[in-house]
């Protein structure tokens, strides 16, 4: 398995099927992409006091994330040490310990072993709790949000997010209030693969129109000219599409930002007040970016809308199902009539009823199931649209293509995918660094292309 | 609520279940564009709260609607989710799929000036495709108006039984 060209080509742009239904795949993505890689926990507005936790997953693992009175953030296994059993079974409050309900063990917010019921009378104090702690994981923060990695080796999280911090700063520090998130988010099962929907965010502009036809009519505006993917739309001209060394990527409608909401006087208006502050920090180029609509995936399994602000995490259950949970991002010095509805906004389209979210579900779990049948996933997935139409830029890192409908960013998630699958540490990953994009092979095509508007 | 509340009588009581059976009846039969027209009033907040589990001793107060919620919708809001199912592109409803609503414990109570505040439980069974099937269980808190001679409802406030929803969407109307 490992090492298998087949289930990714990176120079035909084509994925095995089986990526989507194999059990043993899945187990190895376990083990080399969810074991290893940086994954969202949640944000500081989630928790924001000391002594505030969230319980959450790292893939099908239950994490505790309690905010720790020196004012950082700790996240421990969420199963407690003598038996085994789920220590906190509560989405949220506030705890200076957490008490395992089998036995009465008592763990600190840290995950430290504190006290066990009759110490001195049964253990005869001879119990160590000091080699009891809750197993504990990384945390890092970057403007906010909280990542995790159950990986010593792994690289610190600002430099697992690398270039794409250039993209994320644009929106998370923006004029300088940044971004937050507004829980308690919505949870789900849908019946597919994690990287369905991984994909469909990172990078599928294509699916708008067609998919989403009946929402976009409805809703009017900027986008509804997309429905029904007609021909005469100058499509380059709308938008531009990433993707970065780690995988993660986005594509981006120029001036669309707040273009699914329909009542949305006060984000236009936050957005209009504030873009000449970002342009000011980050440039025209960045400027543009701030103002545009995001479809964007961090690699693995986080995911979210920039403009309609929802906010996703793709929790793995096996390679056939997920838990979805879904949050809101605002800017955190909007005012709160400003916060409220963008929430319900950004739920009205993407939440568990969403007008456009409602749509996708079964795009999610039809192209998972029909690999049960063995003919069928003996076969392959292409994502070869715009391939050549992209390449290295000399404003913008990472690799950039021409239009937001095209698939540069799902051929760079799934570059990074392989290169996790096949790498047996993080050593092996590192020895890529300068080498990651040679499969985008048209290196002149910006240059040719920006030479040439001149 | 409180124990003192007043029940209607059983004329009242008939009326509203008469009233539900046949909402039950529009929604079952596609007839959304009847449903909002007849039995939607114009001031209406339709809303579908999510809780958190919580520990008992947890002294936050419960989601307002200022905070999430999977639907949190006027009347304009909710006509864009009917329009919606009358495009011919929601590919997921073609072929449409089934559903069928189970009412009961409908306690209707007398709220005074011709509203009535009204309580009932909610089944859901949902199918579509082949064998794809969904159960949603629900509480519902109404208020209703009395509007010619029959009712419109005013505030509707749909309590989720399950915190993780075992199913692709709760795309529907209850």
């Amino acid at each position: 398995m490992t090492g298998d060209p087949r289930l990714v080509d990176t120079i035909e742009s084509s994925q095995s099927r089986e990526i989507f239904w194999d059990k043993d795949v899945y187990d190895l993505e376990l083990e080399r992409i969810f074991g290893r890689a940086w994954l969202f926990l949640g944000h500081e507005s989630l928790l924001p006091k000391p002594g505030d936790f969230i319980t959450t997953y790292m893939a099908e693992d239950k994490v505790i994330l309690s905010h720790q009175p020196d004012g950082s953030f700790r996240a421990f296994i969420n199963s407690c040490t003598h038996r085994g059993n789920q220590i906190c079974h509560a989405d949220s409050g506030n705890a200076k310990a957490f008490v395992c309900n089998y036995h009465g063990w008592v763990y600190g917010q840290d995950g430290s072993l504190v006290d066990v019921p009759l110490e001195s009378r049964c253990y005869h104090d001879q119990l160590d709790k000091s080699r009891l702690a809750a197993k504990p994981v990384r945390v890092e923060t970057y403007k906010g949000f909280i990542f995790g990695c159950g990986d010593a080796d792994a690289p610190s999280l600002e430099e697992y997010l690398g270039e794409f911090r250039w993209y994320l700063d644009t929106i998370w520090e923006g004029a300088g209030g940044g971004l937050e998130l507004l829980g308690p988010p919505m949870k789900s099962i849908l019946a597919c693969n994690w990287k369905v929907p991984t994909e469909n965010f990172v990078g599928d502009g294509y699916h708008v129109g067609w998919t989403h036809a009946g929402a976009l009519a409805g809703i009017g505006g900027e986008l509804a000219g997309l429905a029904g993917n007609r021909a005469d739309i100058p499509f380059e001209d709308l938008g531009l599409q990433f993707t970065t060394r780690h995988g993660h990527g986005f594509g981006v409608i120029d001036n669309a930002a707040p273009a699914i909401h329909v009542k949305r006087e006060g984000w236009a208006k936050y957005l209009a007040e504030t873009r000449a502050e970002v342009g000011r920090k980050f440039g025209p180029e960045r400027e543009r970016l701030y103002v545009g609509h995001w479809n964007c995936s961090i690699f693995p399994s986080c995911s979210f809308l920039y403009g309609t602000n929802t906010f996703k995490v793709w929790h793995p259950r096996g390679p056939h199902e997920i838990e979805v949970w879904t949050y809101t991002m605002v800017p955190r010095d909007a005012d709160p009539e400003t916060k409220s509805t963008i929430q319900r906004e950004a739920t009205r389209s993407f939440g568990t009823a969403g007008t456009l979210e409602s749509d996708d579900g079964e795009n999610m779990s039809s192209a998972t199931h029909v690999n049960r049948g063995n003919i069928t996933r003996d076969g392959r997935m292409d994502s070869s649209m715009g391939a050549g139409f992209e390449g290295p830029h000399p404003v913008y890192p990472g690799i950039v293509g021409s239009s937001f409908i095209g698939e540069t960013s799902h051929r760079g998630f799934y570059r990074f995918w392989k290169e996790m699958l096949d790498a047996p540490d993080w050593t092996a990953v590192k020895a890529n660094d300068n080498t990651w994009d040679s499969v985008f092979t048209n290196r002149e095509y910006w240059t040719d292309k920006l030479d040439a508007v001149e | 609520m409180s124990v003192k509340q007043i029940s209607v009588g059983p004329d009242v009581q008939f009326a509203i279940e008469t009233h539900y059976r046949a909402e039950v009846r529009l929604w079952q039969t596609g007839q959304y564009r009847e449903w909002l027209k007849d039995m939607v009033a114009e001031d209406i907040h339709y809303w579908m709260p999510i809780y958190e589990q919580r520990f008992l001793r947890d002294r936050r107060s419960d989601p307002t609607p200022d905070d999430a919620a999977i639907y949190n919708d006027d009347y304009g809001e909710l006509d864009q989710r009917v329009e919606r199912l009358y495009t011919g592109t929601v590919w997921m409803e073609d072929p449409p799929s089934k559903i069928r609503y189970f009412i009961g414990n409908v306690e209707a109570f007398d709220a005074g000036k011709d509203e009535f505040d009204v309580y009932s439980n909610l089944l859901v069974y949902r199918n579509r495709r082949q064998l794809e099937t969904t159960v949603h269980t629900l509480g519902r808190e109404d208020s209703l108006r009395r509007v010619g001679d029959g009712f419109k409802v005013f505030r509707r406030k749909l309590l989720l039984d399950a915190r993780v929803t075992q199913d692709k969407n709760l795309y529907f109307f209850c």
